[in-house]
């Protein structure tokens, strides 16, 4: 359902002073949208610095003043889930999407903090219904995707009768930031389970063909140290070895390029990260991982490496910061841990 | 940061968001299309592989996985075997030149097809509700079947089979399936016995559902069944299907004792064998027997383990045949699931015949102890009861010449009709011949006649002929008698009697 002239007179009132307030500061004319527009970069500026707090009371300070706005609930919404507290942003989202039924990314939302519990079935619904509200929101489909292959393997495991205890770990759903942001894939992998993990990612853009201008790509390291030539090169060539197999589906050496003390994501163990990235990636009929923007600094035996990766596969497609930090053990340089954003 | 700062840009330009020029929008269309062009090039492919079973008759292979895979792959799109198992159930129907499914009279149909839909009311409902998820996705409605599987493992958690389909449904929407049951490999790793015994499942019940026993037709051991018995089971193990029947025969008309038998087909489900499959020999071989039984009795659940389910129904295994021929063993029953199973594997039991407990308490609630007769069979063949009425009336004559032996005392030619292995309660034919003289001196002192009435002949051929014989014996002028049980085995082509009882 795509807000058009003629679904306007069918809106809420709110709704309406909604899409003037996005009209306007599309126009960026209007002093009170900018001053809106002021007062949400605000709250995303504190949200960035990690003052979660005082994003939360600024939220709620304009909040006062204007409780049905939908922009400063869905950052409020946000700043609960980044805080921990899902069954906050929950309430949050669902009197979102009973206000603003319309609105795709707070059912988005929702169904990342469902998933964030387990409760995939909830989270399968919400996102059906960000769907139903806007057919062609990517994130959603993505994120459905995930759930669906998730409640896919809950269902093998029901049928074949194995213990639900090694069900493997949550899907890593894509949290929207902000209201009527271009489709922007939220931060993979943002868990919201994983409460106590550092300040999520900014969002790359899944579209590195929108002109997203070089002056708003991430800002290069500062000044990685020159490192030697040579070793520097090694730590490409593993790299580009390690994207190689990982296109290529050769599990074996896949996971062989990772190091003995590799740190999975979300404290997983060994273990469960290697099924788990087996079952993403034995499956897929067809991978692509590229890398650009490759940029290494070595430090003794260790090495960071920087990069855009692109990844796309039978249903996904997306582009993402990763930075790999490497270690090097005999010949060989294996990665030590794997975090995707800048 | 550039995240943020494009989200930022992304606040001003709505337009984008909901211009419908989204990032991937018309991809699942585009799926569905593809699937359907995949099934129609993988339906081409099957055709032939549907021909050469033919011959062979018995033995569907689980599907030609690895012709069948390839060719969505080569139709550039995700085509499931899921859909291509179920296209090549109904090409199967819609190309044979032969109506019948080999020689077991048979009659292939599409799961599809309007007559088809009649039969759903004949299956277990849950079954019925998988069969109606089978149709959708052979007709590409995958959603609708997702739909539909969502419901029904609600309602039945503990069936497995129906988790398998609904993973594979939520599976393809995001990826091609390309079989049925097609789990990551780290689970079918884990649980490769479990995953084929449920692939086995689902091959049988799709066989049993689209080969279907035609109006009319009775399974071969039904020579004629007694109004007394007002239903009768057969089960074919190679189809893992129990066929619950109403016995409309009606009773005989004058001069003829054995009418031809009419039975209507009730229902029929899914059941499960011994472990070790079927052709019981010995106590302890976790074989199901084969052989004509009837139903002795029904347990009460309440006293049973969980592992019974809702009840049991005891047949008498061993009977006189097995008896004779030295098989041992006992307690086997008809019964139903433990609570955390909707059915067992195709084979599964200690030898009982196990069926999933709704199923099962449409048994309990429909047959009669005693008077029930339960054909298990390798496999069961069917035709129309016109075509036995020869060997009907030829079995028949035999046993009016028997009768007519009885009433005249004619002890020489009696002991003609009493093969030498006779056994009974544990008598030979000479320990037990006093018992007959008795009999048949208290009987034709009087000359008075003997009636015979409610006549069930059911035989069963394995490498000998066996006739499990049961009528009531009425003295001429009286209104009762007795019901009496005798198993006859031709030898050297003639009917000789082996055991004489009563039920």
């Amino acid at each position: 359902m795509q807000p058009s002239v003629k679904s306007l007179s069918l809106m809420p009132a709110s709704w309406r002073l909604l899409a003037l307030a996005v009209a306007v500061s599309a126009a960026l004319s209007a002093p009170l949208a900018r001053a809106q527009t002021e007062d949400y970069a605000e709250v995303n500026r504190l949200m960035r610095a990690g003052q979660m707090s005082e994003a939360l009371s600024k939220a709620d300070q304009f909040l006062a003043g204007k409780p049905r706005d939908p922009q400063m609930r869905f950052l409020k919404g946000v700043i609960q889930t980044e805080t921990g507290k899902p069954a906050d942003a929950i309430a949050t989202f669902t009197k979102l999407t009973e206000d603003f039924p319309e609105l795709p990314e707070p059912y988005n939302n929702l169904a990342v903090l469902y998933a964030g519990q387990s409760q995939f079935d909830k989270a399968r619904a919400a996102l059906e219904m960000a769907i139903r509200t806007n057919p062609s929101y990517a994130t959603a489909h993505e994120n459905l995707g995930d759930v669906y292959a998730k409640l896919a393997s809950q269902a093998y495991s029901k049928a074949l009768q194995l213990d639900a205890g090694n069900a493997g770990v949550a899907p890593k759903l894509s949290l929207i930031r902000n209201l009527f942001a271009a489709d922007a894939k939220g931060v993979r992998p943002t868990t919201v389970a994983a409460a106590t993990a550092p300040a999520p990612a900014p969002a790359a853009s899944t579209r590195p063909a929108t002109a997203t201008a070089p002056a708003v790509t991430p800002a290069q390291p500062a000044a990685p140290a020159p490192a030697a030539g040579a070793a520097q090169d090694e730590v490409e060539a593993a790299v580009l070895a390690w994207a190689k197999a990982w296109s290529s589906k050769n599990m074996q050496g896949y996971l062989g390029a990772y190091a003995q003390g590799f740190t999975p994501p979300g404290g997983q163990s060994r273990k469960d990260w290697e099924a788990d990235r087996r079952a993403r990636i034995v499956p897929r009929n067809r991978i692509d991982v590229t890398i650009s923007d490759l940029n290494v600094s070595v430090n003794g035996d260790r090495a960071t490496a920087r990069f855009r990766q692109g990844y796309s596969s039978d249903n996904l497609n997306v582009t993402s910061r990763k930075t790999l930090e490497l270690v090097k053990s005999g010949s060989r340089w294996l990665i030590l841990r794997e975090s995707t954003g800048a | 940061m550039a995240g943020w700062r494009t989200q930022q840009r992304g606040h001003a330009s709505v337009p984008v968001v909901f211009s419908g020029g989204g990032l991937r929008p018309r991809r699942r269309p585009a799926a569905l299309w593809a699937a359907v062009v995949g099934v129609m090039v993988t339906v081409a492919l099957i055709g032939a592989c549907v021909g050469r079973e033919e011959h062979s008759g018995v033995v569907m292979e689980p599907v030609t996985l690895a012709a069948a895979a390839t060719a969505p792959a080569a139709a550039g799109g995700p085509g499931t075997l899921l859909d291509s198992t179920l296209a090549k159930v109904q090409d199967a129907a819609r190309d044979l030149v032969l109506p019948r499914a080999a020689d077991t009279g048979l009659e292939r149909r599409p799961l599809a097809e309007p007559a088809m839909q009649a039969m759903l009311p004949k299956l277990g409902q849950a079954e019925a509700r998988l069969i109606a998820i089978y149709q959708r996705i052979s007709q590409g409605q995958h959603r609708q079947a997702l739909a539909e599987a969502d419901a029904l493992v609600r309602d039945h958690p503990n069936f497995h089979l129906a988790h398998l389909v609904h993973g594979d449904l939520l599976s393809v929407q995001v990826r091609p399936v390309s079989q049925i049951g097609d789990v990551p490999d780290t689970k079918a790793r884990a649980a490769l016995e479990q995953l084929q015994v449920l692939r086995e499942e689902s091959r049988r019940r799709l066989r049993a559902l689209t080969e279907r026993p035609p109006e009319g037709y009775v399974p071969t051991q039904f020579l004629t069944l007694s109004p007394q018995s007002r239903h009768a089971i057969a089960i074919d193990a190679s189809r893992s299907r129990l066929y619950l029947f109403e016995n409309l025969t009606p009773a005989h008309a004058s001069g003829a004792l054995a009418s031809t038998p009419r039975l209507r087909l009730l229902a029929d489900f899914y059941i499960s064998v011994g472990l070790q499959g079927i052709e019981k020999q010995v106590e302890g071989d976790k074989r199901t027997p084969l052989g004509v039984y009837y139903i002795t009795s029904s347990l009460n659940p309440k006293s049973l383990p969980d592992l019974y389910g809702v009840g049991a129904l005891p047949i008498n295994y061993p009977n006189p045949l097995d008896v004779q021929r030295g098989k041992t063993g006992s307690g086997i029953w008809l019964h139903g699931t433990p609570s955390d199973q909707f059915v067992r594997a195709p084979q599964a039991s200690d030898g009982c015949v196990v069926l999933s407990n709704p199923d099962l308490e449409r048994l309990l609630a429909t047959v009669q102890v005693r008077t029930t007769p339960v054909v298990i069979a390798p496999e069961l063949h069917w035709l129309r009861p016109e075509t036995l009425d020869a060997e009907r009336r030829q079995f028949e004559q035999t046993l009016q010449s028997w009768r007519d032996a009885k009433v005249q005392g004619d002890l020489q030619q009696l002991q003609g009709f009493y093969s030498s292995r006779f056994l009974s309660q544990g008598r030979n034919l000479s320990q037990w011949w006093p018992r007959l003289e008795a009999e048949v001196r208290g009987n034709s002192n009087g000359t008075r006649g003997l009636e015979l009435k409610d006549l069930s002949l059911l035989q069963w051929r394995d490498d000998q002929d066996t006739m499990v014989v049961t009528f009531g014996e009425v003295a001429l002028g009286q209104s009762r008698g007795v019901t009496k049980r005798q198993y006859w085995a031709r030898e050297n082509d003639q009917w000789k009697i082996f055991f004489e009882g009563n039920p």
